[in-house]
């Protein structure tokens, strides 16, 4: 089990990136809070405060979200690619690290560790911001923007969000260990043009479109499938006017966020445990690979 | 006792490319051995095979495991130094004596700092930021540390300046090798560890041509430098290989009447280069 600290460790060590770039955004965001106009009519009432807060928190979230997708996506690719480019990998393989234990700790920093910096940053980074700007608006008391509940029902969201999409993707994050641990260079394009020419294969010689619906769903079907759309007709929180999504006598009232999440709909999908089977798969192979990459 | 590598009808083939071809070997504890042959000989596939680092054919045990399988197993009691300047350069010298402390069970991080010491290596630098040279004392440092049974070291001077070969060959000697080590060794520069090996093996085209101790060949090898007018007696004891040296003619014998040899000028054993070199070109004398 140790062993696995230290690997994970190591990849803290390696990739500055998982905290620099979450840093980054957060000092930017908390720089545009400090400098940025408010409008003081945000805060008229405190119906627009609330629905302001959530709204803010929200934006932040997915800000954050946005960045970490895109850098996990450049980690995963290059985790096992690296090494293998800069021939450092024969002193890992040096080491009595197995190269099981050496793909799952990458596939840990993937999937948990990257998403909780983020994670981290975004909460840090929303409350330092509600905070300045509830002194800049200063005709509100300091703790204006300070709204429990909401920020509450993004934390439980953040981490629904975590370990869903972890699940989710799987198949995804497997065919990016796949092909980081085998491509000799260009590991980005192996990463796309396989599914495009499998799709475009399909397409011309048989004239179906299976594959694309099936790549298609697993990319784009996550939030219909981790999320409860409202009756009403609003699909998601980004969807709805601030004073709809956040005000008290709306939808999206305090108690939203435990309506819209729907883990029992995500649990009982049958495509959410294919895709785990075939992310476990995918991974296995990785593992396989890396075991007879030994020669670069 | 038993072999520390035992190697039984070892195959390896790339597409269609042989690159071990029924290979058999073994090398018994506390011998430094080298595994010299040309480039393309197989070398390297041996050794990758015998760290676990490829698939093969055939029968391999190294420390009673089989590598492939169980690498990481073996990597706690073999080590190796697989080619000059493979640490990664994103990390410092600190963290990496850390880690190894950490995730290998013989490291021992005060023994690597105190060899370190001996250089002007600092522990805050990253491997990137320092020369060929240094970057292969910090390995050999990592690498020495390790209270490892097998050591493979495969061209681990390759590309270095002549200071930093002596440097690491030196250290090797006077800080790391005991009866207790064994090391298996290939390398270009066979001048530089002639003097360490205790058996040579010899590697062609995938097959093992040679396989002796340094014994041996002294018991089993002549050279003798000829004049011209004793050439022709001396070629009817069949040398296996010859070649022109100022004036004379170097004869190179295997297994021959010592006592006769000796009318036709002053035998000597011939260097590992100098064998390897006739070996190699047997078939066509020149």
């Amino acid at each position: 089990m140790n062993t696995y600290v230290w690997l994970v460790k190591r990849e803290f060590w390696e990739n500055r990136a998982i905290w620099i770039i979450p840093a980054s955004i957060g000092v930017l965001l908390t720089l545009a809070s400090l400098f940025g106009t408010v409008e003081a009519t945000f805060f008229d009432s405190p119906e627009r405060t609330r629905s302001m807060t959530g709204m803010m928190f929200l934006a932040f979230g997915a800000l954050f979200f946005a960045a970490m997708s895109l850098y996990s996506y450049w980690y995963l690719l290059d985790c096992l690619y690296t090494d293998r480019r800069d021939r450092s990998i024969l002193f890992w393989k040096s080491l009595p690290i197995s190269d099981t234990a050496t793909v799952l700790s990458k596939l840990f920093v993937g999937l948990v560790a990257i998403p909780i910096v983020y994670f981290a940053a975004a909460d840090a980074a929303s409350l330092l911001a509600a905070f300045v700007l509830s002194v800049r608006a200063h005709s509100l008391p300091v703790n204006a923007l300070w709204q429990p509940d909401v920020w509450l029902q993004l934390q439980a969201t953040w981490i629904y969000v975590i370990v869903t999409t972890a699940i989710w993707y799987l198949p995804v994050t497997g065919w990016l260990l796949v092909i980081s641990a085998w491509a000799k260079r260009a590991v980005m394009l192996w990463s796309i043009l396989p599914p495009l020419a499998v799709i475009l294969a399909e397409r011309l010689f048989i004239g179906t479109h299976v594959c694309l619906r099936m790549i298609g769903d697993r990319l784009l079907g996550y939030s219909s499938t981790a999320f409860n759309y409202p009756a009403h007709g609003a699909q998601w929180p980004g969807d709805m006017s601030g004073d709809q999504a956040f005000g008290p006598s709306t939808a999206w009232g305090p108690s939203t966020a435990w309506r819209i999440l729907d883990p029992r709909g995500f649990v009982s999908n049958p495509a959410t445990w294919i895709g785990v089977l075939i992310g476990v798969a995918l991974i296995a192979a990785a593992i396989q690979l890396r075991m007879r990459k030994g020669d670069c | 006792m038993s072999p520390l590598i035992q190697a039984r009808d070892l195959s390896k083939k790339f597409g269609s490319q042989v690159a071990l071809d029924h290979v058999s070997f073994a090398v018994q504890p506390g011998r430094i051995v080298g595994l010299i042959g040309p480039n393309g000989a197989g070398k390297t596939t041996a050794l990758r095979a015998v760290l676990g680092l490829t698939t093969y054919d055939g029968a391999l045990e190294v420390l009673g495991r089989e590598p492939f399988r169980e690498r990481a197993a073996l990597m706690s009691e073999a080590s190796f130094i697989a080619d000059v300047a493979v640490l990664p350069s994103w990390l410092s010298v600190d963290h990496a004596i850390e880690f190894v402390g950490g995730v290998h069970p013989r490291f021992r991080a005060d023994r690597a700092r105190a060899l370190l010491a001996k250089t002007d290596i600092a522990g805050h630098r990253r491997i990137r930021e320092l020369s060929k040279g240094m970057k292969t004392m910090v390995h050999l440092a990592l690498t020495m540390a390790i209270d490892a049974r097998l050591l493979v070291l495969d061209e681990p001077t390759l590309g270095l300046d002549i200071l930093a070969r002596r440097g690491f060959y030196d250290a090797l000697v006077n800080d790391y090798m005991d009866d207790t080590r064994t090391i298996l060794i290939t390398t270009h520069q066979v001048e530089e560890v002639e003097n360490l090996l205790t058996d040579v093996l010899f590697i062609d085209k995938g097959r093992i041509v040679l396989d002796c101790s340094m014994e041996d060949i002294a018991a089993r090898y002549a050279a003798i430098a000829v004049t011209e007018d004793k050439l022709g007696a001396a070629r009817a004891e069949q040398p296996f290989h010859e070649r022109p040296m100022l004036g004379k003619r170097i004869l190179y014998f295997e297994s021959p009447n010592f006592e006769r040899l000796a009318a036709f000028g002053d035998v000597s054993t011939p260097s590992v280069a100098d064998l390897f070199v006739a070996k190699l070109s047997r078939g066509a004398p020149a």
